[in-house]
């Protein structure tokens, strides 16, 4: 099965011992859409990421990205396709600055060759320049600038994922994977966030999001999809979502009520 | 080759009992105890302290016999000791480590540290040549086919019996059901009320009791030597790898495994003059298995990355 | 602590180090002078590889001895040798630089060889490979006597290296009464501790310095920002293979004689006892270390006398080791950052 669709899957399988994390049997995402991903906790949502990015490996299934099948590939290929994820548990480079987390993404493995880092010419040069003036842009954006130069462990939780969000943008995804974005996070900055994931739709980054917060989710998908028991119990717009019983019953619940 | 069997049973059936010891101590406390062959010679030396002939001339301290010179009696008296040692480390450096949040690369060198510190403590005590348990002397007799001393096949049967009572303990037991969830999963294991500090310092003095019961049988069917715990250290490590690193079953089957691999291999023609190599052989087995089934035969995937 | 505090702390214990062998030995100050500083300068460039590792990638490496090992005999070999029990000469070879880079090379292939299996899993799994491939080398260096030598190592090759001694080397040691050709293979040694750590700075601050750091903290963060965390680690576990293997190859040089038992696992222990000294992950750290571990050896030998009267080769040996283990526990749990390094990168939380 192929599909030029942007990302699908196929009887996307995973279980930890007895119990069945992941059990997806067709899932397609197109492009220009902020799709998100809901359901309760321990629903296999983690898991689904993990599986799509290959930080896991399925017990079976395959995993198409841009029509091509990727299901062997190694989690940095994908990433190197266009594919970055973040983490739910934030996971910056605690031991370096701010900057270097963000350069350190941002490079390309061409220069981070051992033999171009050690003969060092000028274009090597031009392009750290180039690139830290990148930096600064996104760190604009994100309110980080006066932390530019701080070990990324002096940074506020909040903060950590607001790094953890740029270090996913200098890469210009064409997909980003974004596991409870605004979790612990509080409600004005939450709102900053969510302006600033609508802008990069807008820009054309499609973007698949895991979110507890239930209001944004209905604010700013186009798309969201049900997750309970591993399985997709629900998908489609927000509003059907809302009124959906089964979801109701699985995951909303008193939020209706 | 098949001269050889009865050395590899023997063998087999040490660094089986020893990779069950690490293992239960890896799987419970998640540290690589490089010092775990020290504790085996521990046992083998204290052993000797106790019980050896007055003109041995292996320690330079004077024998202390105070419960006479039994052997068994001796080597009770060590294994208990080798307890008592565990629940010393665990108590003294490796609680605290935990407590502080020392990560497990810096107890891991910790514990290098810890081995060469205590093999050269016998170093000093002891001769740097081996020496023998003052034993009576006896000669190999016919067994099925196989070369065994009447002592031999003594420790082989005892060796088994207690290979048999740790899997009943681990798998009947309170105790050994919560070392076994603890293993699998600490948080599990605090959830469900189990004390896990109690239960790591009762596996390390369990650990080390096996470890040193594992040194003495190896003093008798070899000798006792200072440095008789680095070498078996780096064949218990290849018979946990390749029957998969946190399992005891496994370790139990890798270690047997890489034991009689070990003295086989003596056999081999190629092997002909050649006899250093025959260590060679298992731990290069070892970095093999890595390549090809890093988790080991009985072993999970998740516990290797 | 600031920084510059740490090299006054470093500069004392360097000064306090000296003065202690000055006064402790009335003749023959300079050649254990020169002695020592050959010694701690092999060592000291051999810890800057595991400081490749461990410092920089978080890769525990217990088994150096092995890449400096098959260093020094695949150079020795290369180069006019005398062999083994019969003493068979072989007076053709390849010229010097080129039998080291090919030594280098060797080191860097077997790290190659135990890194490709190994990389891939958790960090002890490396521990436990390397340990046991210095074991492994050891045996079959010790066992293929037609092509090593065995037991009876390998001989006259010093020329090699002799003949290129400058004349003002040879009238300043005669003038202070040492050894010219370890002084030589001593200012051979700092000076390729020069280049070497020049080398290093510049790698240190680049963007591969950078990807390395980024590894050491946290594999998956790599992998997720499209990184080849497991190429990474392979290329330094390489590099620092390499530099291991060079400085096994100044040390046969220093010994002027190649045996196996040069290289036994425990000759890796004393560098990680040096680099932890000096502080992992800085720079100059593990070459301070090994100065201030010499000396601090040659004081256990004094100590030895205390215990036993007439100490014997083996207890000297048995109270340098305790001294050792003793020297990387407790600076591991007490000041695991060592002289040098930085306490803001620390290894303590590395899992
Ligand atoms: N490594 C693992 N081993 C065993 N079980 C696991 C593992 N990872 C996840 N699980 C289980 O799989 C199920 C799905 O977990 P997952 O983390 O994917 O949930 P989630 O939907 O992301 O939940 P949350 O909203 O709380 O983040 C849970 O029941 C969890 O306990
Ligand atoms: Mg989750």
């Amino acid at each position: 099965m192929t599909s030029n669709k942007l990302l699908s899957v196929s009887s996307l399988k995973k279980s930890f011992g007895g119990l069945q994390a992941v059990n997806v049997d067709s899932l397609e995402f197109s492009e220009n859409e902020i799709t998100s991903l809901i359901g309760p906790n321990g629903a296999g949502k983690t898991t689904f990421f993990d599986l799509l990015t290959k930080f896991q490996n399925p017990d079976q299934g395959n995993i198409f990205f841009e029509g091509e099948n990727v299901t062997s590939f190694q989690s940095y290929k994908l990433a190197r396709l266009g594919m970055t994820r973040t983490f739910q548990l934030t996971r910056v480079f605690e031991k370096m600055s701010v900057l270097e987390n963000m350069q350190f993404s941002g490079s390309s493995v061409k220069n981070e060759s051992i033999s171009r880092s050690l003969i060092k010419g000028k274009s090597l040069n031009n392009f750290e320049k180039e690139l830290e003036i990148e930096v600064d842009k996104i760190l604009e954006l994100l309110n980080l600038s006066h932390m530019k130069y701080s070990y990324a462990r002096e940074l506020s939780g909040g903060q950590k994922k607001l790094l953890e969000l740029g270090r996913a943008l200098i890469r210009k995804p064409k997909l980003l994977l974004l596991d409870e974005p605004l979790a612990g996070v509080n409600p004005k900055l939450a709102e900053e966030i969510l302006d600033i994931i609508k802008n990069l739709s807008i820009e054309g980054i499609n973007i698949i999001m895991v979110e507890h917060n239930i209001n944004a989710v209905m604010k700013i998908s186009e798309r969201v999809v049900v997750m309970a028991e591993g399985k997709i119990i629900a998908d489609g717009e927000p509003e059907a979502i809302r009124n959906n019983e089964n979801v109701i019953e699985a995951y909303l619940g008193k939020v209706n009520e | 080759m098949i001269e050889q069997l009865g050395n590899g049973l023997l063998l087999g059936l040490i660094v089986a009992i020893a990779s069950v010891s690490l293992s239960l101590l890896y799987g419970v406390t998640r540290i690589v105890n490089f010092a775990h062959g020290e504790i085996i010679a521990l046992g083998a030396v204290l052993t000797l302290f106790f019980s050896s002939s007055p003109e041995s001339s292996f320690l330079y301290l004077d024998r202390f016999s105070p419960l006479g010179s039994s052997f068994i009696v001796s080597s009770i008296a060590s294994i208990l000791l080798c307890g008592l040692f565990g629940a010393l480390l665990e108590l003294c450096l490796f609680r605290p480590l935990r407590k502080n949040n020392y990560g497990n690369v810096a107890v891991l060198v910790i514990t290098i540290g810890l081995s060469i510190f205590l093999r050269h403590i016998f170093l000093l005590f002891a001769s740097a040549k081996p020496a023998s348990y003052a034993l009576d002397l006896q000669k190999r007799e016919d067994y099925f086919g196989i070369q065994l001393t009447p002592r031999n096949v003594q420790v082989l049967i005892i060796g088994s019996v207690v290979m048999i009572l740790v899997g009943l303990f681990l798998t009947y037991t309170k105790t050994g059901r919560a070392m076994r969830a603890v293993r699998d999963s600490s948080e599990l294991a605090s959830v469900s009320g189990i004390n896990s500090d109690y239960i790591i310092t009762l596996t390390w003095i369990f650990s080390s009791m096996l470890a040193g019961f594992t040194g003495i049988i190896q003093g008798v069917i070899n000798n006792v030597r200072w440095n008789m715990g680095f070498l078996i250290l780096l064949l218990i490590f290849a018979g946990s790898i390749l029957g998969g690193i946190g399992t005891s079953f496994g370790a139990m089957f890798g270690g047997f495994i890489i034991g009689m691999l070990v003295q086989l291999s003596v056999g081999l023609s190629f092997m002909d003059g050649h006899t250093e190599a025959k260590n060679a052989i298992a731990l290069a087995l070892m970095i093999l298995i890595l390549l090809i089934r890093p988790q080991g035969i009985f072993g999970s995937k998740e516990r290797i990355s | 602590m600031k920084d510059y505090k740490r090299y006054i702390i470093a500069v004392s214990l360097l000064t306090v180090s000296f003065l202690y062998i000055f006064t402790s030995n009335e003749t023959g100050v300079a050649r254990i002078f020169v002695n020592l500083l050959t010694f701690a300068g092999i060592y000291g460039l051999a810890a800057i590889g595991i400081n490749v590792h461990f410092g920089w990638t978080g890769l525990l490496n217990f088994g150096h001895a092995a890449f400096m090992g098959i260093g020094a005999y695949t150079t020795i070999l290369l180069i006019p040798h005398a062999l083994g029990r019969e003493g068979v000469v072989i007076e053709t070879g390849l010229p010097l630089p080129l039998a080291v880079i090919i030594g280098m090379l060797a080191a860097a292939l077997l790290g190659l060889i135990l890194g490709l299996p190994t990389l891939r899993l958790r960090g002890d799994y490396l521990a436990i490979v390397t340990i046991a491939a210095a074991e492994i080398f050891r045996l079959l260096i010790r066992d293929f006597e037609d092509i090593t030598g065995g037991v009876y190592g390998v001989i006259q090759f010093s020329e090699a290296l002799q003949s290129l001694r400058p004349n003002f080397i040879t009238n300043l040691a005669t003038s202070i009464e040492v050894s010219s050709s370890q002084l030589w293979v001593g200012v051979i040694t700092w000076i390729l501790i020069i280049f070497t750590l020049l080398f290093l700075n510049r790698l240190q601050k680049s963007p591969w310095g950078r990807a390395l750091r980024a590894v050491r903290e946290d594999e998956d963060a790599v992998r997720a920002l499209g990184k080849n965390a497991v190429w990474l680690k392979l290329q330094s576990f390489m590099l620092g293979a390499s530099i291991g293997g060079l400085s096994g190859i100044l040390l046969a040089f220093n010994y002027g004689t190649l045996q196996v038992s040069t290289f036994v696992p425990v000759l890796t222990f004393y560098l990680w006892a040096a680099l932890i000294l000096g502080g992992v992950g800085s720079l100059a750290g593990p070459a301070l270390g090994a100065v201030i571990f010499w000396v601090i050896i040659s004081g256990t030998d004094s100590l030895a006398e205390i215990f036993f009267e007439n100490a014997n080769g083996q207890q000297l040996a048995g109270v340098r080791f305790v001294f050792v283990g003793l020297l990387i526990m407790f600076t591991m749990i007490f000041t695991p950052s060592g002289i040098l390094g930085k306490k803001e990168e620390l290894l303590l939380d590395i899992k």
